[in-house]
């Protein structure tokens, strides 16, 4: 087990920084500078190159970035305030945590919703309430965040007036509640089709019988029993979820004007501020490698049967 | 007490048919001739794979009605803009920012002529730009009548109506009386009921076409552009499905018949690309593609390069992304079932009889592997169309005026308070092609592979 997770810690860190590489040099690829204006002379732009450590070898430079993130320097913005540092940037102001605050409230609101609506529509097995969610979720999956997003800021902030247009950086309970369902709808629905698939294939089960058999009480053999061992094909698709609300996150921020930090991942692309680009990169990639990592190791806990060497199938 | 074995149970035997039965004759030991032999075989007809296949699909209902609808869709993208007046990039002065079904002034004094009128025609059937005509001879057929006429100048702005009394037929009415809320100053052409030579001829219309979805801020039709847009959208996530398919399916069978130390390198790479959050790359590429992909396009004098160029820098970086990161789920689907297939005993037999490789993938692999590849090609589509629409959304798709379902979202969302309808359209039309490609690849999972079917 030991050897699992240190083996995945260690394919982890590989993989941040192959991200680090491939960012690094598709920033570079891009032709022109980020100080390129219209007023701006050769001799300034080779100044501010210098200044900024631009003017490197571009190895050298990759050197550097990979040397200051292990010190926990991530550098000083080029463009955004010229010369804060891009730890001020990313996790000053909160905007950090209010990306990270929607995530996690729309992840666990998919999870503790999908995974009952799923059992549900389990257990009443071809009868009407079934039907309902199977509509709803088949719907549910082909709807686009944003067209979502857009459809109940319409309907509810500006028809209805019940919630506020701007969520702003979320300060009432009443701010969130358009943000988080527009976030979390489509992976409700997932984890909810996932759950009935992988809830049906337990019903079905040997051991199942043989509970229900000895009188095991339906409630119990849905919760302790069959639970259980569906619950293992949703905690492996969590990975995914958390890439998909960092992407669903950029499209949220962007409808109802939060301050976080998709939107402003955007922006320092558009800039071209490379440490800002690579900052957030490198922040979101970890955020999502950390869930594979969790997900992977919390899949191998959950499930005996899989042989613990680190070779598949 | 006798019933049960009277005359007619089962157990019941006649002696006289026994007798029957087993009395022969010398005709009895004829060698049976060709036809006879021939009657034996087996006479059931092979059902082929995608036949069987077929009919478990016709029976999906959900699935059936879905593949209805995409087929719909599909002549709304690509017949639809031949249907109608409008074209996607085609901006109309006048008629701004209209409600569905809404017509501005000039096309309702146009519908009201059009009304009391047998035809009318012009070029484009607004009042912004009506008609334009060189000088020269012009005929138009109406009923079994040609009116011939000549112009002896260009004509400018200007709607040639024909009416229904005999006397004066043609008449020309004229843009700027059009605006002044009337039509009936007039001016008549000299015609005949003989077509002139050298004459062009002129179709006659005999309505305004309304602007089913509305127009948007630049007097577009919004129809046309969802036209346009559900066209783009589905052809990128077509594209973008063959690419994975290519790159996959190739890199999966490699790696899965090759095996050991091969097959562990290619598959910690996959696992590596795997774990890459794809969407922060697909922006970075965006943004980097956008500037050498045009330079391309403007240099270049190539056919091939033409055509890529109309798509727009946005859509080359879309394919180029899904050619780098979204092959993976493929090639690890693929290799799976290469890797299941390879040992299955009817393999086995196969190189023990002395098959060659390249006739156990062909008879064995490739038509075993078919059905899973088919499966995943087909909801790669609709993945696609998301990443799309996202990108677009976000302002870093298609570029304008060229419109993907995504781009108009995002358009409509700047005036989305007032004018809803802008995003409800574009938004159900992309709703419907992504869930009616989601139920068409559940259809053919259960229909490629009944084995799977729960």
């Amino acid at each position: 087990m030991t050897a699992y997770i240190v083996k995945r810690i260690i394919a982890s860190v590989l993989t941040l920084l192959l991200i680090m590489c491939i960012t690094f040099l598709l920033m570079n690829a891009v032709p022109g500078s980020p100080f390129l204006t219209e007023k701006s002379t050769p001799e300034m732009i080779a100044r501010a190159n210098a200044k900024y450590g631009l003017d490197q070898p571009l190895l050298v430079q990759l050197f550097n970035y990979i040397k200051n993130y292990l010190k926990g320097d991530l550098g000083t913005s080029l463009k955004m305030q010229e010369g804060t540092s891009v730890g001020t940037i990313i996790f000053g102001q909160g905007k950090f945590w209010l990306s990270i605050k929607l995530g996690v409230v729309a992840l666990v609101l998919a999870v503790l919703i999908g995974i009952p609506l799923g059992c549900i529509a389990a257990y009443n097995r071809g009868k009407w309430i079934d039907g309902l969610l199977r509509v709803i979720t088949t719907v549910g999956v082909a709807v686009p965040t944003f067209v979502l997003a857009t459809l109940l800021l319409v309907t509810f902030a500006v028809k209805l007036r019940w919630l506020p247009t701007l969520s702003g950086s979320l300060p009432s309970f009443k701010s969130y509640i358009m943000p988080v369902i527009s976030l979390s709808f489509y992976f409700l629905c997932y984890v909810a089709k996932l759950t009935r698939t992988s809830m049906l294939d337990a019903i079905n089960q040997d051991y199942i019988r043989t509970a229900r058999a000895k009188g095991v009480k339906t409630r119990k053999l849905i919760v302790k029993h069959a639970l259980r061992n569906s619950l293992i094909p949703v905690i492996t698709y969590l990975g995914p979820v958390m890439a998909g609300i960092i992407t669903g996150s950029f499209v949220v921020e962007s409808t109802f004007s939060i301050p976080g930090l998709g939107k402003y991942f955007i922006q320092s692309i558009l800039n071209r501020d490379y440490p800002v680009i690579m900052a957030t990169t490198v922040v979101l990639a970890a955020l999502v490698i950390f869930m594979n990592l969790v997900v992977d190791i919390a899949y191998k806990i959950v499930d005996p049967r899989i042989t613990l060497t680190g070779k598949e199938d | 007490m006798n019933g049960r074995f009277s005359k007619f149970s089962p157990f019941h035997v006649d002696p006289e048919k026994i007798e029957k039965t087993f009395s022969l004759t010398a005709e009895d030991f004829v060698p049976a001739n060709d036809e006879e032999k021939a009657a034996m075989e087996e006479k059931h007809k092979s059902v082929s794979y995608w036949r069987d296949a077929w009919r478990r699909f016709r029976s999906n209902t959900v699935s059936m009605v879905a593949l209805v609808i995409f087929i719909i869709c599909l002549l709304f993208a690509f017949l639809g803009p031949a249907l109608i007046p409008y074209s996607y990039d085609d901006q109309y002065r006048t008629s701004q920012k209209m409600g569905p079904f809404e017509y501005s002034k000039g096309e309702e004094l146009i519908k009201s002529i059009a009304d009391s009128c047998d035809g009318f025609y012009a070029t484009a059937l607004r009042a912004g730009s009506i008609t334009a005509l060189n000088k020269g001879n012009y005929f138009i057929k109406d009923k079994g009548k040609i009116y011939a006429f000549t112009l002896d100048g260009a004509l400018e702005k200007s709607v040639i109506v024909l009416r229904r009394d005999d006397k004066d037929p043609l008449i020309i009415v004229k843009e700027d009386d059009i605006k002044n809320g009337s039509w009936s100053k007039y001016e008549a052409i000299s015609y005949t009921d003989t077509a002139a030579e050298d004459a062009m001829k002129l179709e006659l219309s005999t309505g305004v076409f309304p602007h089913v979805f509305g127009t948007d801020s630049a007097g577009r039709d919004l129809m046309a552009r969802t036209m346009y847009g559900t066209r783009v959208s589905i052809i990128i996530g077509v594209m973008a499905a063959i690419i994975v398919l290519i790159i996959g399916a190739t890199y999966g069978a490699i790696s899965g018949l090759s095996g050991g130390k091969v097959d562990f390198v290619m598959m910690r790479i996959v696992e590596l690309i795997y774990s890459i959050p794809e969407v922060l790359v697909v922006l970075l590429l965006q943004v980097v593609l956008k500037d050498p992909l045009t330079e391309w396009f403007s240099s270049s004098s190539s056919g091939f390069v033409k055509a890529m160029s109309s798509l727009g820098s946005g859509i080359i970086s879309i394919f180029i992304t899904f050619a780098l990161l979204y092959w993976v789920t493929m090639a690890r689907i693929v290799r799976g079932q290469v890797l299941q297939l390879k040992q299955q005993e009817y393999v086995t037999a196969a190189t023990a009889l002395g098959a060659s490789n390249g006739r156990i993938i062909r008879r064995h692999l490739l038509p075993n592997c078919v059905g899973s590849v088919v499966i995943t090609t087909c909801l790669q589509i609709p993945s696609a169309i998301f990443l799309e629409s996202f990108l677009s959304f976000l302002g870093l798709g298609v570029s304008a005026p060229m419109a993907s379902l995504g781009s108009l979202c995002s358009d409509a969302l700047e005036t989305i308070q007032l004018y809803p309808y802008r995003l409800i359209f574009p938004g159900i039309v992309l709703t419907i092609v992504i869930l009616t490609l989601n139920l068409i690849g559940d259809g053919l999972r259960d229909s490629l592979d009944p084995r799977l079917k729960k």
